[in-house]
């Protein structure tokens, strides 16, 4: 009896929270309304699409020519120490 | 560097600056509306891949053929290309996609071998980078296939069934939209090949440096 008890008493408690979640779902649809065009605010924009394709494509390429000119004078920076060195050694 | 590569660098830029009012003066596609500008950009991206996929497929062949190191540099700066082109080809493509067909990404022929193309010059280069000694032929190898699966990749679209636009379209584009897609595929082909010329620069550089070291260690 005490069992019985305690599980309608929990399922009152649990049914007293679940209400205003169930107050805010939205309301059951009766019917299915066709429109010949999506309203304005839930259309894709193409703008930042358009504006983030040729962003990215140009910041890769800047990126792109950074990264190989760094490496080429890195190299370069190399040679130089390796040069100097070797006149250096050959003077010595 | 040679002279005449700073003014082709320069040509190069300004053919880029320009590039955005000449898409701009283009005219808004029919069905797509502004979103089809990203076009003009998406595909000499693509075009690019593919050339440098065959550039750096012909040039290991003759790798193989020859052991000439200079045509393995040329493979190296072609699967470079590849990926940096690749991957703008597979971003802009899906920005577009999202409009025009409401989604990014599709499982057709076309995407999907390019994308399996980009992972192989992606696959290239990781095996060119920690394949250790002898990875330039099991690489060189590799870039045979990805020249391969070029052919499939253009005509897919014409065999397979896609919402992707068919090989038909830039044959039959007009004039006002024909230009400014020339133009845009001379910028992006100046461009692959100052890249290119760049990249395998460096490439002998380093080898020039690697033989100083080795002379060096042979010496001490």
């Amino acid at each position: 009896m005490r069992i019985l008890i305690r599980t309608i008493a929990l399922v009152f408690v649990l049914t007293m929270q679940l209400s205003p979640l169930a107050a805010q779902q939205p309301r059951q649809q009766e019917e299915f309304t066709p429109i010949d065009q999506l309203p304005p605010q839930e259309q894709l924009p193409a703008a930042p699409l358009l504006v983030g394709a040729y962003a990215f494509v140009l910041l890769m390429l800047f990126g792109y020519v950074v990264m190989v000119s760094r490496r080429l004078s890195t190299i370069r920076s190399e040679v130089d120490r390796l040069d100097a060195d070797v006149k250096r050694i050959g003077k010595g | 560097m040679p002279k005449w590569f700073q003014s082709t660098t320069l040509l190069c830029g300004a053919l880029f600056a320009i590039s955005p009012f000449v898409i701009a003066n283009a005219p808004y596609e029919s069905t797509m509306g502004l979103v089809q500008k990203v076009f003009y950009y998406h595909m000499p991206s693509a075009w690019v891949f593919l050339t440098a996929s065959v550039i750096c497929g012909i040039a290991s062949a003759r790798f193989l053929a020859t052991g000439n190191p200079r045509h393995d540099r040329t493979a190296l700066a072609a699967a470079e290309m590849a990926v940096l082109f690749g991957l703008l080809t597979l971003v802009t493509g899906p920005l577009w996609a999202r409009k025009a067909w409401g989604t990014w990404w599709i499982w057709d022929a076309r995407i999907t071998s390019s994308l399996v193309g980009w992972m192989i010059a992606w696959a290239y280069l990781i095996l060119r980078k920690y394949g250790g000694p002898g990875s330039e032929k099991l690489s060189a190898g590799l870039a045979l296939f990805g020249m391969a699966n070029v052919p499939f990749i253009y005509v897919s679209v014409n065999y397979w069934r896609t919402i992707h636009p068919a090989t038909t379209v830039v044959p039959k584009l007009p004039f006002s939209m024909g230009f400014p897609l020339l133009f845009c595929l001379t910028c992006f082909f100046l461009l692959m090949f100052l890249l290119m010329k760049l990249r395998v620069h460096v490439a002998e550089q380093q080898a020039r440096l690697d033989a100083i070291y080795l002379s060096l260690d042979e010496q001490a």
